[in-house]
């Protein structure tokens, strides 16, 4: 499937990738260490011996050079270091067991946006101008118009609360986490929430692409030759039109990586993002910025995977 | 000056008139012909007229607590109910439209005033500058904005001014590139030409020339920056980095609301709804002003 040269292009981009890494969490280290909210350092403590013995511990009582130096060569053997706030945490095999229970809902939110964006989008541009266009067109924008935490909220309302009220108890939604991994209404629920604002945005750039490319001549011609128009839009039409779909696939991820925060505090669901706004409210620094390097990681690893789709997706593009 | 019979000056006159209809007269009307544009400006203008009456009068203090049973539901004195404090909603409804509009309107402020400066930069000079203004600005559309936001208020302190501050730093660099396409392909245009063949000086190309011809576009993005900054601003509300209180946001409405939502799902409605159809004029006008601006676009 790849040639010598996409390897190499691959190789490229997962070194860059590392760099990205190391810049983004230096910076993220530096801000959190320079910026007004200095780290533990401000925070009062009621003994002085105290608290210089666990300044001591966490390597604060060193110069910020020295501290520097010590993170990244943490950082470059993959060690995050250790949680401010619950002492003994080591903080990579903590953001590892999240990870995972983030990518079910994360991965259930994808499946949501791309499949429910694209065939509402094939639909409205197969029926421009008709009702049905008009229908899907304006869900969408009322769909990126509600955040996230509102689709939430409601449909917490109509699974959590008035099923549980329509079948006197014997079917709803309860949320919350159970086990290591999720139960199915467990995944689904939130990652339709987080999915549905930009399924809308993918339903309108579909639209507006299959527009395009249904009035191109090569479509015409394998209408002209015979096959339906089924065939015609899903083998000839679609595959072009998700082109553009492809390009937003980028900011998807990360759209969904920072709705996580939200949903995943909603729903109680012990992820990444819930992890992340615990840790930042708790001014638990290390872990906000181990988890600033792993989202930078996702991120330039989702954006790794859009450029490789495209060969998918496009022939004439080669690396 | 001869003119055929039955031509007067005053017909002429009219003519041109008639034919000369400006850009803005232009789209306008094309802007009216939309409904649901329309039907959002009406929705837009009684918003921001709350906003100046909570100025003023509530029907309750909006901090008051205990002026109902707590949890009580809509009624004639409390036409939203009461939330988990015994306070009036709709009084807290109407302040939240003020922060709301402010963060919207003051982030696109900054925006624009960021985004102006740097997308004339690297799109008029170009050359080395343009190399390192679209570096950093790709760099900003890998970040996660909303951590960002959030780890600078954290960082910085709660205020207005810093949550609209955070917000704006992770939305700059989308009017930037807008401003620097528009530049890049409008300083090739014959007129740019003609201009500076006739010894105009980059000042006078600039903002004579250029930026006039780059302010429908730059509209529109601002149209669309400000539903933006409002989710943003109701995201840190919702996870309690938001304006303090006791002003109210709605985001952090929501968010105290939705405690209690199996007992009372008003107190997380209210705010929501509010909310949603807010973003959503600001949306519709947005797509009725591209609409209206830029017909070639049209679909």
């Amino acid at each position: 499937m790849f040639t010598r040269g996409a390897l190499l292009y691959i190789g490229q981009r997962l070194v860059l990738i590392v760099f990205t890494a190391v810049a983004v969490s230096s910076i993220v280290f530096l801000g959190v260490h320079r910026l007004p909210g200095d780290a533990l350092l401000n925070e009062r403590r009621p003994d002085p011996a105290a608290e210089a013995a666990l300044l001591h511990y966490y390597h604060l009582d060193l110069p910020l050079a020295q501290q520097y130096v010590r993170y990244l060569t943490g950082i470059l053997h993959g060690d995050l270091g250790e949680s401010y706030v619950n002492r003994g945490v080591q903080i990579t095999p903590l953001l590892l067991r999240e990870a995972r229970v983030s990518a079910e809902v994360g991965a259930a939110a994808i499946a949501f946006t791309i499949g429910l964006g694209v065939v509402l989008g094939v639909i409205a541009a197969v029926r421009q101008n008709t009702w049905v266009d008009y229908l899907a067109t304006t869900t969408s924008v009322i769909g990126y118009s509600m955040p996230n935490f509102v689709i939430a909220s409601l449909l917490f309302l109509l699974f959590g609360v008035f099923l549980y009220q329509w079948t006197g108890g014997a079917v709803y939604y309860n949320s919350g986490w159970t086990g290591s991994w999720g139960t199915l209404d467990q995944i689904i629920v939130p990652g339709f929430a987080l999915g549905f604002p930009y399924a809308s945005i993918v339903a309108r750039l579909t639209r507006a692409s299959m527009l395009e490319v249904i009035r191109q001549d090569y479509v015409r011609t394998a209408r002209a030759k015979g096959l339906t128009a089924r065939i015609v839009i899903i083998r000839h039409a679609l595959r072009n039109a998700l082109i553009p779909v492809v390009t937003i696939l980028g900011p998807l991820v990360i759209g969904i990586v920072t709705g996580s925060v939200v949903i995943e505090n909603i729903f109680g669901i012990p992820g990444l993002g819930k992890e992340f706004a615990t840790s930042i409210l708790n001014r638990d620094y290390n872990i906000v910025i181990g988890l600033f390097t792993f989202y930078a990681i996702i991120i330039a690893l989702a954006n790794l995977l859009v450029d490789l789709l495209y060969t998918v997706i496009d022939p004439r593009i080669r690396y | 000056m001869a003119t055929a019979p039955g031509i007067t000056e005053k017909f002429i006159e009219e003519t041109l008139a008639h034919e000369q209809t400006s850009l803005w007269g232009d789209a306008w009307r094309r802007l009216r012909r939309n409904r649901l544009a329309l039907a959002s400006t009406v929705f837009l203008t009684l918003l921001i007229l709350v906003a100046i009456v909570a100025q003023f009068w509530t029907p309750y203090t909006y901090y008051a607590e205990g002026i109902a049973p707590i949890y009580q539901g809509p009624s004639t004195q409390h036409l939203l109910g009461v939330d988990d404090f015994g306070r009036d909603i709709l009084s807290r409804i109407m302040l939240g439209a003020q922060v709301s509009l402010k963060v919207g309107i003051g982030t696109q402020v900054i925006v624009i005033a960021v985004g102006v400066v740097v997308g004339l930069l690297a799109g008029f000079y170009r050359g080395f500058l343009d190399t390192i203004i679209s570096t950093v600005i790709n760099i900003f559309y890998g970040i996660p904005d909303l951590l960002v936001a959030l780890t600078l208020v954290l960082l910085l302190g709660r205020s207005l001014g810093i949550i609209i501050f955070a917000i704006a730093f992770t939305q700059w660099m989308n009017m930037a590139r807008l401003v620097r396409g528009q530049t890049l392909a409008l300083r090739e245009r014959e007129f740019v030409e003609a201009a500076r063949s006739g010894g105009a000086k980059a000042n006078r190309i600039i903002f004579r020339h250029i930026l006039p011809n780059a302010l429908g576009p730059m509209i529109v993005q601002a149209t669309i920056g400000v539903p933006m900054a409002i989710l943003f601003e109701a995201f840190l509300s919702f996870l309690g980095l938001g304006v303090p209180p006791p002003t109210p946001s709605w985001g952090a409405m929501a968010a105290d609301g939705f405690h209690a939502i199996r007992i009372s799902p008003h107190i997380v409605l209210a705010p929501a709804i509010a909310l949603s159809l807010t973003l959503m004029a600001f949306n519709f006008l947005g797509d009725g002003l591209r609409d209206a601006l830029d017909p070639r676009q049209k679909r």
